[in-house]
């Protein structure tokens, strides 16, 4: 019995617009974790814990200041420094095991998250938002802050795709994700590449976990459920494709948007994963992926 | 300190196995009358002991790590569960349904990634995305599975006189069976297969030349371990007397891998030792420091697995 109910042209732009906000935030998280895992193979599972970092990161910094864009910077800042140690003291020794990798930041996850639990408490926080005002946009008001979001994701798409395509820095990153032993010989510094990529894809996750701070409310494991359907985005989008992860992000954005109206949220989300799975199976390449990862 | 610790080792390997296991075994008698209060704890230690050892023989023995070990001891609880609280069904009916469920859901969901070798770093997100979707599909099924209510409460029926709804009771038979099905997969592990998935975890490829069939190998442990996940969790349901959607969370998964990791994966007595050990110490902390109990559980599975990648099991056994 699924009853479509009649939408207006006013709601479907708004649907439209919290798909876009949302696959926004949905591809911040993934285009990092897809960086990291295309490029080094590793299963970040820390990646959420540096979201929940971000989001709460930047809740300290509006209680002591008040000023929000201060705290998306510095805890975006804050966020890479600590990527980059973890990069450099520890994650750098076990690139070449899958497992290990997987159980390291598995662990450092953890250990953030639980930090932040002990430390904050387990209750949920929620930030307020720095554009309360709604814009007229195709006739409809919305919120300027999820316009805000969707500028900053595009901006961000937009800043990573030319440096990957036009830069020597995104050959450099494609010759070692390829082939990383050639592109050694040829004089990429690939050790450097690998810092760079997973300070990177770090400093994305907090700046997604500091956008979406005052949308949704924090929780010190909110980042879990941003990284399944992330790891997900990136298996369906092609493994260390950045358009890949793109357009699957603004896909499932759109479906999340529009799915409740047929569908209960977590049936949306049901499907979603179980697409996943087919793809993990059938299409392991996904849709714009070229090379499997490397056992 | 590695004076110390060869001395720890030799002491260890130094004692007589038969004793020590006939104190261990007597210790594990013996709780209800030393700590009667902790009759339920030890219970419950023993069950996640059991939850472990299954685990371990698809990490540790057939070196798959799955990320949905706990969907298949939610499908445990829930099968007992729905049985009795829905159906007015025997409690003793809800195990072998529980564990030919189990068998067949892991069939599905396990039968193509091991045929077409999807490799670790895939199995592992297909596990990820499979159990998320249990985790969903308990909480949206109200109809099936209650909810985030839950289905409870009920306590385990009387047999021959004897009332398992008892503290001391429900210990003992679960002691009964966590040993039976343990000694089970010890034997099995034991026996020709158990070299066999040995052996294919060191070289699949030289074990296919000789002409095992190594999908099948993996099959039947994956097969193996999914229905003693669910058979630890039907024992749980039991004990707790309500199945509820925690019971299949990845917090549970997450602590069943910490469990294998500092026990020692591929050892069944280690995550089976370190699964009871880490209960007990966290109710223990729980009453010192409230929440910090799992913030120190990250700290030690970091530990162990950058400086004892091989866990309790591995510290005490080889020098190398």
């Amino acid at each position: 019995m699924l009853e479509i109910p009649l939408i207006t042209t006013e709601n479907f732009i708004t649907y439209a617009l919290n798909g876009l906000s949302r696959g926004m935030i949905i591809f911040l998280v993934a285009s990092g974790l897809s960086l990291i895992f295309g490029l080094i193979g590793l299963i970040n599972f820390a990646h959420g814990a540096m979201l929940a970092l971000g989001g709460y990161g930047t809740y300290v910094v509006i209680q002591a200041t008040g000023n929000f864009w201060l705290g998306l910077v510095i805890s975006v800042v804050l966020v890479a420094v600590l990527g980059l140690a973890l990069e450099r003291k520890v994650l750098y020794w076990i690139y070449d095991e899958p497992l290990l990798g997987f159980l390291s930041t598995f662990g450092i996850g953890l250990v953030i998250e639980e930090a932040l639990a002990v430390y904050f408490g387990s209750r949920s926080y929620t930030v307020p938002s720095p554009l309360p005002e709604s814009v007229q946009v195709l006739g409809v008001s919305y919120p300027s802050y999820r316009l805000f979001v969707i500028l900053v994701g595009a901006v961000v798409a937009l800043g990573i795709g030319l440096i990957l395509v036009k830069t020597r820095l995104g050959l450099e990153i494609h010759a070692t994700a390829n082939m990383q032993p050639t592109a050694e010989i040829l004089g990429v510094d690939t050790a450097r590449i690998y810092t760079i990529t997973f300070v990177l894809g770090t400093a994305l996750a907090a700046l997604a976990g500091a956008l979406t701070a005052p949308i949704t409310s924090m929780y010190p494991t909110i980042g879990l459920d941003y990284i399944t359907m992330a790891f997900l985005v990136i298996i369906v989008g092609g493994m260390g494709s950045f358009k890949g992860s793109f357009v699957v992000s603004m896909i499932v954005g759109q479906i999340i948007a529009f799915g409740w109206l047929v569908l209960s949220p977590t049936y949306v989300r049901i499907l979603v994963f179980a697409a996943a799975m087919v793809f993990i199976l059938y299409k392991p390449r996904g849709f714009f992926g070229k090379a499997e990862v490397h056992e | 300190m590695s004076d110390r610790l060869s001395d720890v080792r030799g002491f260890v390997r130094g004692l007589p196995r038969r004793p020590l296991l006939a104190v261990g075994v007597l210790l594990l008698l013996a709780v209800p009358f030393l700590f009667p209060s902790q009759s339920d704890l030890a219970t419950e230690a023993l069950i996640f002991g059991l939850f472990a050892i299954s685990v371990d023989i698809v990490l540790g023995y057939a070196g798959l790590l799955s990320l949905a070990p706990a969907a298949f001891f939610g499908l445990g609880s829930y099968t007992v569960a729905k049985l009795v609280v829905d159906y007015g069904q025997s409690f003793w009916l809800g195990f072998p349904l529980a564990i030919v469920l189990a068998l067949v859901l892991a069939l599905v969901v396990g039968y193509v990634p091991i045929k077409r070798r999807i490799g670790n770093v895939y199995f592992v997100l297909f596990t990820l995305a499979f159990g998320a979707i249990v985790h969903d599909f308990t909480f949206v099924t109200t109809w099936l599975t209650g909810g985030s209510d839950g289905l409870g409460f009920f306590g385990p029926p009387e047999v021959l006189g004897i009332d398992l709804g008892g503290n001391t009771e429900y210990y003992y038979f679960t002691l009964v069976t966590v040993a039976i099905v343990g000694y089970g997969l010890y034997l099995l592990i034991k026996s020709d297969y158990g070299d066999i998935l040995h052996a294919t975890r060191q070289n699949e490829l030289r074990m296919r030349y000789l002409g095992y069939d190594t999908n099948r190998e993996l099959m039947i442990a994956w097969l193996v371990s999914a229905a003693v996940s669910a058979f630890a969790g039907a024992v749980y349901v039991g004990l707790v007397g309500i199945a509820s959607p925690s019971l299949v969370s990845f917090a549970l998964t997450g602590d069943v891998i910490i469990w294998i990791i500092v026990g020692g994966t591929g050892t069944l007595l280690g995550p089976f030792g370190a699964a009871i050990g880490l209960v007990f110490v966290q109710e223990l902390l729980q009453n010192l420091w409230q929440g910090g109990y799992r913030l120190l559980l990250g700290i030690l599975f970091v530990v162990f697995v950058f400086v004892l990648p091989d866990g309790l099991m591995g510290l005490l056994r080889d020098e190398e």
